[in-house]
């Protein structure tokens, strides 16, 4: 792989202006991607690519490319000139950041990094061949390398690795769905995560409809992290509170959940996907966003702390250089678990309601009240007694997200990092630490097909 | 690049494969974009590489380099190869013919929009961004964007293409807040505007400051509105959101290799089966829908697809009766049926995926107003807010930015979060009515999901206005 931050220097050095950021991102993955129990999507991937952010009279502009040569970037540093000299000055551009002290961080396995494509061709075999129903899914694995470099003496670089085993199984009417991910690749078996969807799916078979209306619900780790993912791109976030578009907007210091949720922002946690810094080389800290279900803060990147001003910094949450618009959001979200010592324990909490294993395409309604719409999916059950009872067709459900969070009779102990990157564009990997989640209010608004296929 | 590919193709032969193309694809994108009056994005983005796309013993392969060079094809045809011999299993794959395909392809353009400069695109952002000032409006903002995409298809089937494809797009939006209340109202769509394969001439026609004071003072109207109200009734979705509609309950679901199975565990499957081609009823006899990657100024418009498939329009709804399927070679071979090219990736570092290319709903005859004239009670929705759907494609549910009562044929109060939801083919089945040709509009969006790793596609939709009875409306938390 190459010397992220010498291209990073690099690229910094070919700028003229008065100010220089440049940013590289180096990917080497492979995807064994698997259908019908057969590797479908096989893809290697090998690519780096360079932002280069440069302040020329307080203008400021981003050009990125893929060729590292002399030329190359050489006509990178020349768009990046275009690019800002086209803007007027931005007054309230806090400049470049100041170099800091960066935390140690986990996150890089050389096991990991030295798997090869035959490697993650027999890791998906692992799934397909433990499972005896049909399997969809993937194993990946790959290496991350960031790099920041600034004419300010910023000079970061973490390698990351990363690995999902993702299982979907099939059958007649019937689907289960497991997934496990982590930076070291010993750590995540996918001949087991296999187990887990089969177990799931075979006991989906004979889903029945359900009537809309509000219930009581388990929601495992897979759900309760995609809803809080979704949650967090309004209402996390520091763009969002300044917009208003936030459910923290005018709510910060309040009870607004119930007192077992605690929520952080925690890019240091050897247990999620750790990293070091952002993409402007600030330091990545711990950030309190809901405590004992009282809301706390969101994440600040240097721009929106300049503008909000009141003391707000950087808690180490710039995004990626081309994704600057959406403004910082939390990448490593962690939910603190509870007592419970399994999603079946939550059951026993509900008494009667309905246990969610999956959701599928959640979309904001409402981002000012946390109201998101989706489905469920691959492991949708009644919970009767305490117990888990009849399967469920695909549930569609429309939530407020701090309704279902205002009464939690309780969590699973141990919160388990659940892979949320789909790896749109370059490798970053990214996920929720969550345990499984019991509420009092999951409002059913309609009911689709069944399990299966 | 053409030499590069095959080179890439004549290595990817020589180890082995019974079957390889080549891709070679540069791309450059720019996007400005202005918030509140201040620029807040000005950027100028370049990639370019080469993936390698090989049949081994009935096992696919891919891989790719960044690098355009004899090294970086070779290397990356040697990678294919490896990976697809390492996959599991047994395997047989067959492709439909194709006949070789040859020849190139420009998009048609009056000024090429990358060439526009920098701060021509700053300037029209901030006009348009400042004809939305308005006291309540406490974010604006504006964008357009330019690609130009240069692209060398070779396979050892005979395949040796070279497309130009350019395209650009605007949008602006206002959002409203005012005692907790928050509103959004866009032009001339939401999540990103619209775009075309077309030069400058299409943003400026798209006129961004000429519609904005009328957006902000919906956006602003809005906090006042009344929420739509909860029931079954007449609705009638204006273009933009039918684009969607289409795009999630009929695009997705026609994708062979979704019915195939081979999105389960990401995006999903659909409901449709192969045996349903031409016999399931997916609407009323009004809803007549095609694929068409030769439509003018479609982002899926191309002459071949990513497989040297020649581009077709292609009927896949006729009076309500499914009729064809979007294919890959692989897909057509196992139906039996389909071509016209569906087959795209995302750059060069992706695996083609059988994609939307342009999926239009053919006009029907009238106007909007004849259409709304025979509702006597119901809703007119306009502009996407939310979207999803079932795994399926059969549970949808929407929502709208405005919404408007309709009462005795005339459009009456504004209403807020208007929400609707239903099952794809009762819903299309409930399609009374399509306005005509002078209604129909042609757009694209550009952030079509699909495929692990992830790509997006570029797609275009053609709508008119359509009216649709006894629609669940008003779904609430």
């Amino acid at each position: 792989m190459i010397d992220a931050l010498e291209t990073a220097e690099r690229a910094v050095a070919a700028a003229e202006a008065d100010e220089a950021e440049a940013v590289v991102l180096a990917e080497r993955s492979g995807f064994a991607r698997f259908a019908g129990s057969e590797v479908h999507q096989p893809t290697l991937v090998e690519d780096v690519s360079v932002s280069l952010r440069l302040v020329v009279d307080g203008k400021v502009g981003v050009a990125a490319t893929n060729d590292l040569g002399d030329d190359g970037l050489r006509r990178l540093a020349r768009r990046a000139a275009e690019s800002a000299a086209s803007a007027p000055a931005e007054e309230s551009f806090p400049g470049l950041a100041e170099p800091a002290p960066l935390p140690t961080v986990s996150g890089y396995d050389a096991d990991t990094a030295a798997l090869e494509p035959d490697d993650q061709a027999r890791l998906a075999a692992a799934a397909i061949d433990a499972s005896t129903l049909l399997t969809y899914g993937y194993f990946t694995s790959g290496v991350t390398r960031v790099a920041v470099a600034s004419s300010h003496g910023v000079r970061a670089e973490q390698t990351l690795t990363d690995a999902t085993a993702l299982v979907l199984t099939a059958g007649d009417e019937m689907s289960g769905y497991a997934e496990l991910t982590s930076w070291r690749a010993g750590d995540v078996d996918p001949a087991a995560v296999a187990r887990e969807a089969d177990e799931t799916a075979r006991r989906t078979r004979g889903a029945r409809p359900l009537e809309p209306g509000p219930y009581a619900a388990v929601l495992e780790r897979y759900a309760l992290a995609e809803l809080l993912l979704y949650f967090s791109y309004d209402s996390l976030g520091a763009l969002g509170l300044l917009e208003e578009r936030s459910y923290f907007t005018g709510r910060l210091g309040e009870q607004i959940f119930d007192p077992r949720i605690s929520i952080a922002d925690d890019a240091l946690d050897p247990a999620g996907l750790p990293k070091a810094f952002d993409f402007e080389g600030v330091p990545k800290r711990r950030v309190d966003l809901v405590e004992t279900g009282v809301a706390r803060g969101v994440v600040w990147d240097r721009e929106t702390a300049a503008r909000a001003g009141n003391g707000h910094v950087s808690t180490g949450h710039s995004p990626a250089p081309l994704e600057r618009e959406w403004g910082p959001l939390p990448t490593a979200l962690s939910v603190a678990g509870g007592e419970a010592a399994s999603p079946e324990e939550l059951a026993g909490l509900v008494g009667d309601g309905i246990y969610v294993t999956r959701l599928h395409y959640l979309s904001v309604v409402d981002p000012r009240e946390g109201v998101i719409t989706g489905m469920t999916r691959d492991g949708t059950f009644r919970i009767r007694n305490g117990r888990l009872a009849e399967p469920l067709v695909n549930l569609r459900f429309t939530v407020s997200v701090p309704k279902l969070l205002s009464e939690v009779p309780g969590l699973t102990r141990e919160p388990i990092v659940t892979n949320l990157n789909d790896f749109y564009g370059a490798r970053y990997p990214f996920g929720v630490l969550a345990p499984a989640l019991a509420t009092v209010h999951f409002n059913v608004t309609g009911t689709g097909s069944g399990p299966g296929i | 690049m053409r030499d590069l590919c095959a080179s890439a193709v004549e290595a990817a032969l020589a180890a082995g494969a019974s079957y390889a193309d080549a891709r070679a694809v540069v791309r450059r994108s720019q996007t400005v974009a202005t918030k509140n009056g201040r620029v807040e994005t000005v950027r100028d983005v370049e990639s370019e590489g080469l993936g390698v796309r090989v049949l081994v013993g009935g096992a696919w392969g891919f891989a790719c380099d960044r690098r355009l060079s004899n090294e970086g094809a070779t290397g990356a045809a040697q990678r294919s190869v490896a990976f697809a011999q390492a996959a599991p299993g047994v395997h047989e794959r067959t492709l439909a013919p194709v006949a070789p395909a040859g020849g190139t392809y420009e998009s048609r353009v009056e000024r090429d929009p990358i060439e526009v400069p920098l701060d021509d695109k700053v300037e029209h952002c901030l006009r348009a961004e400042a004809a939305l000032a308005h006291p309540q409006v406490t974010v604006t903002q504006a964008f357009v964007r330019a690609q130009r995409e240069r692209k060398v298809l070779v396979s050892s089937d005979g395949a040796s293409v070279e497309q130009e494809l350019v395209e650009c797009g605007a949008g602006l939006d206002a959002l409203a807040t005012a005692d907790g209340a928050y509103q959004i109202r866009s032009y001339p769509s939401a999540h990103g505007g619209w775009s075309a394969q077309a030069g400058w001439e299409y943003v400026e026609a798209l006129g961004l400051e000429r519609e904005a004071p009328r957006v902000a003072e919906q956006a602003v109207a809005l906090l006042s509105a009344d929420p739509c109200p909860a029931g079954r009734t007449t609705v009638v979705l204006d273009s933009e959101q039918l684009q969607l509609q289409l795009h999630e309950s009929v695009g997705h679901p026609i994708e062979l290799d979704r019915v195939y199975g081979t999105e389960a565990a990401y995006a999903g499957t659909s409901f449709l089966q192969p045996s349903d081609l031409g016999s399931l009823r997916y609407g009323s006899e009004r809803m007549n829908v095609t694929a068409d990657p030769t439509s003018p100024g479609g982002l899926g418009t191309f002459a071949f697809d990513d497989e040297g498939v020649p581009a077709e329009r292609q009927t896949i709804v006729e009076a309500g009766v499914l009729r064809g399927f979007l294919t890959s070679r692989e897909t057509a071979a196992r139906i039996g049926a389909g071509g016209g090219g569906s087959m795209r990736a995302d750059g060069w570092s992706r695996m083609p995926l059988v994609r939307m290319t342009n999926l239009n709903l053919e006009p029907g005859e009238g106007s909007i107003e004849e259409l709304l004239a025979d509702v006597d009670d119901g809703l007119y929705l306009e502009t996407n807010k939310s979207w999803s759907i079932d795994d399926k494609r059969l549970n949808f549910q929407f929502g709208t930015q405005i919404a408007w009562e309709v009462k005795r044929g005339r459009l009456g109060r504004m209403l807020r979060d208007a929400t609707y939801t239903g099952i794809t083919p009762q819903f299309w089945g409930s399609l009374d009515a399509v306005a005509g040709p002078q209604a129909w509009v042609l757009s694209g969006l550009t952030n079509c999901g699909k495929g692990q790793p992830g790509q997006s596609a570029h797609v275009s939709h053609g709508a008119a206005p359509a009216r649709f009875r006894d629609v669940q409306v008003g779904v609430r938390a």
